[in-house]
């Protein structure tokens, strides 16, 4: 697990391997019982923590004005990673699903023993952030995120994504 | 678990102020960047106001990504933020192609390095050109040589508009062509150079250039009497 701070708050992320459980985490969390509450995002779209950093920047930004789109602060991190406008469609593709097996899991502003818990809820492998990059699954970012070869030529995958997370709202 | 970010978040230098714009030095979450922050105008009905600088916000915004997905290189968007109208990205290092031509005519035209700087030039332009973006402010100014990469980062698209009409690409040329030749006619002719780069990369290169050598004759507004 690691630790970055974001204009003052903290965000926890912790990556997740051969999780067997997504099913009940999935079925916790839509019903509202997950505690403490966490983002599970898809991992195979992330290939670098960068991106998330920056969609979590937005969260925090949208939070303190009070603008939050979806229901709760790490729903918001999900879907504005996902750099589209269509909120159910964001959370089922870069969210969690019933067959994810590679997870990264999300928490702002969490304790010690918060991420205790959360490491218990998950039944899976816990391996290092630096694995995202090796794990990543291209073809699928590129086609979630529309990004041409052309593109790649001149920018890594984590750019281009941090490109369309930022200029969402301008589209 | 540590943090591991220093999150010195907040220190702003401020670098340069535009008539439409103030530019910052900063640090967003870890890394360097520049914060561009769009001020209102006072002489402007407060509406009106909000209204344009949002809107031009959101062009530059659109403009940049759209450059990149052409396969020009600009600076990575970071941020975006309606409410206080400004825009953050990454921070290239690197000296402008400005203090470059200043400094060939100083201590004389590094032949290798300047053709390779017209080439890209004309591929970039020709890149945008060809997917229907226009820059509106070509200038050696806002173009950067990116240290290590040795490549072109094409900055501001503050002017920035879609279209795909010959006209439009050819006053961006000429307007590229007039600041060259009042900041760096000791360069030689590097136009000449941007202009054959810019027929290998644009397929629509001849409208384009017979459009520019009507500019030319012209100047860069359209004269509507009659």
């Amino acid at each position: 697990m690691k630790v970055f701070e974001i204009d003052g708050s903290l965000l926890s992320l912790a990556l997740f391997t051969e999780v067997m459980n997504s099913n009940e985490l999935l079925d916790a969390m839509q019903s509202g019982t997950l505690e403490p509450e966490v983002a599970f995002l898809n991992a195979s779209l992330i290939p670098d923590v960068f991106p998330v950093l920056v969609a979590a920047h937005k969260t925090l930004l949208a939070k303190s004005r009070e603008t939050l789109t979806t229901r709760t602060l790490h729903s918001e991190l999900v879907y504005n990673y996902s750099g589209s406008k269509h909120i159910s469609e964001s959370l089922k593709r870069c969210g969690i699903s019933k067959d994810s097996t590679y997870v990264l899991v999300a928490r702002f502003d969490a304790s010690l023993d918060e991420m205790k818990s959360i490491e218990k809820l998950i039944n899976g492998k816990e391996v290092d952030l630096e694995e995202l990059e090796g794990r990543a699954n291209q073809a699928q970012i590129q086609k979630h995120y529309k990004i041409s070869g052309l593109e790649l030529g001149i920018s890594s995958l984590a750019n281009a994504i941090t490109c369309r997370i930022a200029a969402r709202d301008a589209l | 678990m540590g943090i591991n970010q220093d999150g010195k978040e907040g220190s702003l230098i401020l670098l340069k102020q535009g008539a439409e714009a103030r530019v910052f030095e900063s640090t967003f979450v870890g890394r360097r960047s520049i914060i561009k922050e769009r001020f209102s105008k006072k002489y402007r009905h407060p509406t009106l106001d909000t209204k344009l600088t949002l809107k031009r916000l959101n062009a530059e915004a659109r403009c940049m990504t759209k450059a990149r997905r052409l396969g020009v290189s600009t600076p990575v968007l970071y941020a975006l933020d309606p409410v206080l109208h400004s825009l953050t990205f990454e921070y290239v290092e690197g000296p402008a192609i400005k203090e470059i031509f200043l400094g060939f005519g100083f201590n004389g035209v590094n032949q290798e390095l300047m053709n390779d700087i017209a080439t890209q030039i004309g591929d970039a332009i020709g890149k945008i050109h060809d997917g229907g973006l226009i820059h509106g402010d070509l200038t050696t100014s806002n173009m950067l040589f990116q240290n290590g990469t040795n490549k072109l980062v094409l900055i501001d698209f503050g002017l920035s508009f879609t279209s795909t009409l010959p006209e439009d690409k050819a006053v961006d040329l000429y307007v590229l062509e007039r600041a060259l030749l009042s900041m760096h006619s000791s360069c030689g002719n590097v136009m000449d150079q941007i202009l054959a780069a810019y027929r290998k990369s644009s397929k629509q290169w001849s409208s384009t250039l017979n459009k520019l050598a009507q500019v030319r004759q012209r100047g860069r507004k359209r004269t509507m009497v009659g």
